[in-house]
């Protein structure tokens, strides 16, 4: 599970991009961000596994791919014979799909086994769509990733599905590196007996294990700097929404102690739909719109590690 | 330098060490409504993140903003934070103080008081420091052109943490009134 150990070819980076709620516009964005990357001359390969709809492939305007990662799976096709043309150059797909990637149908090894074969993709930037919802498989997905990118729509189901997201990303993050470390089953142990070490909630779960060994509070330090977010504002209607963002950031700080990258928002606009029902890349029959321009804004300042500008502030 | 010293403050309200004093004043207002009231980003997490605990981080926010508005008022507002500030002389002089127009040799005195050093702000705002210190000892007649000089009084003012504006048109206005005074001569 390590980034570092099985990752030789440090150009590239794995990007993942979830976070927590469907529709909110994940696969619209991941389609976009490797469009645009593609075209400035970047090799790309997305790689769909959104479990309740693969369909990356409609964003991109070409049909359903016939060859998935249940290949890979059940019959060890490697992963560069299951990558597609996509129409643009220097992009290539690999499509998930239902069967494969269904909650329990693969085991942790194989797992593992994908992880390995994705760091060892020979691309500069490999983006996984990951879909909705919490599972640890997607989870583990977005852990593995370079850089962890969660969309948010600006309204209170898709705000609440994503703290519960990051929430457990975080939480299964510290266990695991607790568990590299030789601490097993600490972290369970002390959820488990929540109510005699009087936790509550995660907050209150790195307070109490910080105290409970000084090398663990280093270690969940060193952790928690590393883990950080970067987010993204879909469907924006108002300048309001827009500070959402900025909240967001902030109550992820103070209250987690979690660094966020708030790098950009999209505003709401139907030639966005138009273009998803058209069924043709957004990024290349739109490429001169005012969305276009605010997906490479944020696909930069995700590159560059940077954040959006304030005007507004 | 006196930024780094209070980038804790900085920090607590969200903003670089460079923001202006109505960054500021807009980066405060925003996180006291933040932690203040329900909103669609609280609700979800209301329960583990109660008011309660909310208060504490509202009061380093609080404590933050005092802080630096202490800072960046030249005896302007400063009767009730005297404790902080840096440039309180008493309360006598307060009043006197409080009208008193920025001047160069007033930039001066605040930088110094602060302990920085004409060639920190050379490094940091970018303005050569002879310009500095022309601009402090009022030598108008090497001084650029009003625009420009405008531009660079607000530049030094919002890094000393005082009102850019006030400092420009107080500074410009003095500035006027040598130039006409040198062209009636």
């Amino acid at each position: 599970m390590e980034k570092t150990g099985v990752r030789k070819n440090k150009e590239g980076e794995i990007w993942a991009i979830g976070g927590g709620k469907g529709g909110t516009g994940k696969t619209f964005i991941t389609s976009s961000m490797g469009t645009y990357l593609a075209r400035k001359g970047k090799r790309i390969v997305l790689i769909d596994i959104d479990i309740g709809g693969a369909n990356l492939h409609s964003f991109l305007g070409i049909s359903r791919p016939k060859k998935s990662l249940s290949f890979f799976f059940e019959k060890g096709v490697p992963l560069s014979k299951l990558a597609l043309k996509t129409g643009i150059g220097n992009m290539y797909l690999i499509s998930g799909d239902i069967h494969s990637l269904a909650s329990d149908s693969i085991k942790f090894t194989q797992k593992l086994k994908l992880f390995r074969h994705i760091l060892k993709l020979n691309k500069q930037y490999v983006l996984i769509d990951l879909g909705g919802g919490s599972h640890n498989n997607t989870i583990d997905t977005f852990l593995i990733a370079d850089k962890m990118i969660a969309v948010l729509e600006p309204e209170i189901i898709a705000i609440e599905n994503m703290y519960h997201f990051i929430k457990n990303s975080l939480f299964r993050k510290l266990k695991m590196s607790l568990r590299s470390y030789g601490f097993k089953e600490i972290v369970e142990h002390m959820w488990e007996s929540r109510e005699k070490y009087k936790i509550n909630n995660l907050n209150e779960l790195i307070e109490c294990l910080k105290n409970s060994f000084s090398y663990i509070g280093d270690i969940l330090d060193e952790e928690l700097s590393k883990f950080k977010i970067y987010l993204i504002l879909n469907k924006v209607r108002s300048s309001q929404d827009i500070i959402i963002g900025s909240s967001i950031k902030s109550i992820f700080m103070k209250y987690l102690g979690l660094e966020t990258q708030f790098v950009g928002y999209l505003e709401y606009d139907d030639a966005i739909w138009r273009s998803i029902r058209e069924r043709r890349p957004f990024m290349v029959n739109y490429g001169t719109s005012r969305s276009a321009k605010e997906i490479e804004t944020f696909t930069e300042n995700i590159l560059q590690g940077s954040e959006i500008k304030h005007s507004r502030n | 330098m006196l930024r780094k010293e209070y980038k804790k403050y900085f920090d607590v309200l969200e903003i670089s060490p460079d923001a202006s004093l109505s960054q500021i004043k807009s980066a405060y207002l925003r996180l006291k409504r933040l932690y203040s009231a329900e909103s669609v980003v609280i609700s979800p997490i209301a329960d583990e993140f109660p008011y309660k605990r909310r208060q504490k981080i509202l009061k380093q926010i609080e404590g933050a903003y005092t802080a630096l508005i202490s800072l960046s008022y030249h005896g302007q507002h400063k009767s009730s934070y005297r404790g902080e500030s840096l440039t309180s002389k008493g309360g006598s002089e307060d009043k006197k103080e409080k009208s008193t127009p920025f001047s160069g040799p007033v930039l001066r005195q605040i930088r110094k008081e602060r302990g920085i050093g004409l060639y920190e702000v050379a490094l940091d705002t970018k303005i050569r420091v002879e310009l500095i210190e022309n601009i402090e000892l009022e030598r108008f007649e090497v001084l650029p052109q009003e625009v420009y000089l405008k531009g660079h009084i607000s530049v030094y003012a919002n890094y000393l943490l005082l009102d850019p504006k006030k400092a420009a048109d107080d500074y410009i206005k003095k500035y006027r009134e040598w130039k006409s005074k040198i062209e009636e001569e």
